[in-house]
């Protein structure tokens, strides 16, 4: 039994960086540009799939592949943003109903191109580890650290540089940005475009591990808008441990109750943090 | 043309319409549409009049469903009690959750993504209780609804004709109800909470009540076009309460036009007839509704009869 919970509180954190990497890219979309990107779970079927074709169908090396992937989903990003998102910057509503409308074309686009069928990928890198008796595949392990290096990488960066502070500054103050010599436009495109990379580069990772299916990006980018507003919008390392939080209740919750109640567990969290600490749980640091 | 006149103009038309055109296909379409376009016209007094954008209605309406045909089977209702048990069940359903919302003060994207969470619990439950409901297979509903017609008696409400006749009456009815709301106090109240929620509470006017209101009245109405629509269709499914049939009401409120009460119905007519006139595989159809959202929003914001009717009023103020 403890090895058993063990195993799926590990299996809960892998699957919660998942989630935490779209959050990230939702909580730093919404604080630069205003609006949530639901298509960012589109990006990160995109960047599986391309993942998949580049290493299995024309046999590129993994590590090329996962690059690939995110190069197409970044310049996937980048078109996006000039035609669609460039135009409903801060409109919740329009921007919201631009990006269905935009995953109902991605997730068309990809069962005409790949079908329904479920691809899987080769295994990347097989074997397993054995840590505290409980067997880990090396790969969940490598994705797991990959996916956290990236999260803190990107915390580092908007601390650090004088773009993160560029974007903080403009996420409090717009104007005050603007006349500070900020050029806001660029970074708006900018974070649209690093968010959807952050998305592909997921799930390129992804694609190692589970099956692919045109619309794995929907339940997904939920997750990850729930992971987002658990932990407080505009927290980067808060949407990694909102991420962190629901995979280990979900991967931990499916030990006592049936699975069915999985997707219950991020709606509860999310009406219940909504209702009683509506800033959320990591609220403070913008 | 005042709008009564339009009215009665556009229910004689309706009325005449199976007298000219005999084609069963061309019929089917307009039930369709009629239906869906109750769900549209009472979506938009919720998001289009009130500016809230619920992500429910599409709970409102499978909810409906199920509990129309459940109580026909289980306590042997007709279909008109069993109707009438979903709508009072449904409306009291929504007034928990909306006043959930609207107490907490959820606004914009919040409200949606509650409302959406509301919307998917009820959607899982619906798709794990199998005992009932049988899970993602659904229901084959063998009744239909008997209704009293002059001359005929009562008779079973069945074939093309009678239920062209009887959604039309539903579709009029809503259009009727959700006019009179908005041209009335309460519909001024509704677009002062749309244009200013905080100003109309300075004002005096009791924001939550009247938000209440909307969301529970329009909610009634999606129940009410529940249980019609899948007793027409023959079918109950957990689809009828997912994501994609919340949005495909959204779209078909968009594209036809939020800020007239009628306008939602030719989007719903537009987006029920377009996959029949040209056959589109699914894939590409998904690409086709995408792309119609993505173009009505971005160039076309006030939907096909707001633009058509600017146009025309432009034109006759230039001549």
């Amino acid at each position: 039994m403890g090895q058993l919970i063990l195993g799926q509180l590990l299996n809960g954190a892998i699957i919660g960086t998942l989630y935490g990497i779209l959050a990230l890219g939702v909580t730093l979309t919404f604080g630069i540009t205003g609006i949530v990107n639901f298509a960012l779970g589109a990006f990160m079927m995109l960047g599986a799939y391309v993942a998949w074709y580049l290493a299995d169908g024309i046999g590129m090396p993994y590590i090329f592949a996962v690059l690939g992937a995110v190069l197409v989903t970044a310049i996937g990003g980048f078109i996006a943003d000039q035609a669609l998102f460039r135009f409903t910057r801060n409109n919740l509503v329009n921007g919201l109903l631009v990006s269905i409308g935009l995953i109902a074309i991605m997730e068309g686009g990809a069962l005409l191109v790949w079908t329904s069928t479920p691809k899987d990928m080769h295994y990347v890198l097989p074997g397993v580890l054995h840590i505290f008796g409980i067997v880990v595949p090396k790969m969940k392990l490598a994705v797991f650290a990959l996916l956290l290096a990236v999260i803190l990488a990107t915390y580092a960066a908007l601390t650090r540089t004088w773009i993160g502070r560029a974007a903080y500054a403009y996420a409090q103050n717009p104007e005050a940005a603007r006349l500070m010599g900020v050029n806001t436009d660029r970074l708006q495109t900018g974070v649209v475009v690093y968010s959807t990379a952050l998305a592909g580069f997921g799930g390129a990772l992804y694609a190692s591990l589970y099956s692919l299916e045109p619309t794995m990006g929907s339940l997904y980018i939920l997750k990850a808008i729930e992971a987002a507003i658990l932990a407080g919008i505009g927290s980067v390392l808060g949407s990694l441990f909102g991420g962190a939080i629901l995979g280990v209740t979900e991967g931990t919750g499916s030990i006592f109750l049936p699975s069915a109640f999985r997707d219950a567990y991020g709606l509860i969290f999310l009406v219940a943090i909504l209702l009683f600490k509506p800033a959320g749980l990591f609220a403070g640091k913008k | 043309m005042r709008p009564a006149s339009k009215f009665l103009f556009a229910s004689a038309a309706i009325v005449a319409l199976p007298l000219v055109a005999h084609s069963d296909f061309a019929l089917t379409i307009l039930i369709f549409s009629f239906l869906l376009g109750m769900l549209a016209v009472s979506f938009n007094l919720i998001f289009g009049f009130t500016g809230q954008l619920s992500m429910f209605h599409a709970a409102a309406f499978g909810i409906s469903a199920y509990a129309t045909h459940l109580s026909m089977k289980y306590w042997a209702l007709t279909f008109w009690e069993g109707m009438l048990f979903a709508a009072a069940l449904v409306t009291i359903i929504s007034i928990v959750v909306g006043a959930i919302c609207f107490r907490f003060k959820l606004k914009e994207f919040y409200f949606a993504v509650v409302t959406l969470a509301f919307s998917e619990m009820a959607r899982l439950i619906v798709l794990n209780w199998n005992s009932v409901t049988n899970g993602s297979l659904g229901i084959n509903l063998q009744d239909k609804p008997t209704l009293w017609i002059p001359w005929e008696g009562v008779t079973k409400v069945d074939g093309t004709l009678t239920w062209y006749y009887l959604s039309s009456v539903g579709l009029g009815l809503t259009i009727l109800v959700c006019w009179r709301i908005v041209h009335s106090w309460m519909g001024r109240c509704f677009a002062a909470i749309r244009l200013n929620d905080e100003l109309g509470d300075a004002l005096g006017i009791n924001v939550f009540r009247y938000k209440l209101a909307a969301f529970a009245t329009g909610n009634f109405i999606a129940a009410v076009t529940g249980s019609l629509y899948s007793f027409y269709l023959g079918f109950i499914e957990p689809g009828f309460l997912s994501i994609d049939q919340s949005l495909a009401i959204v779209a078909m409120v968009l594209l036809g036009g939020r800020s007239m009460v009628a306008a939602p119905v030719v989007g719903a007519f537009v987006l029920t007839a377009l996959p029949h006139v040209i056959h589109f595989s699914a894939e590409v159809r998904a690409i086709v509704y995408g792309s119609i959202l993505i173009l009505t929003i971005l160039l076309m914001p006030q939907g096909i009869v707001g633009t058509l009717a600017s146009r025309f009023r432009g034109q006759r103020n230039a001549a």
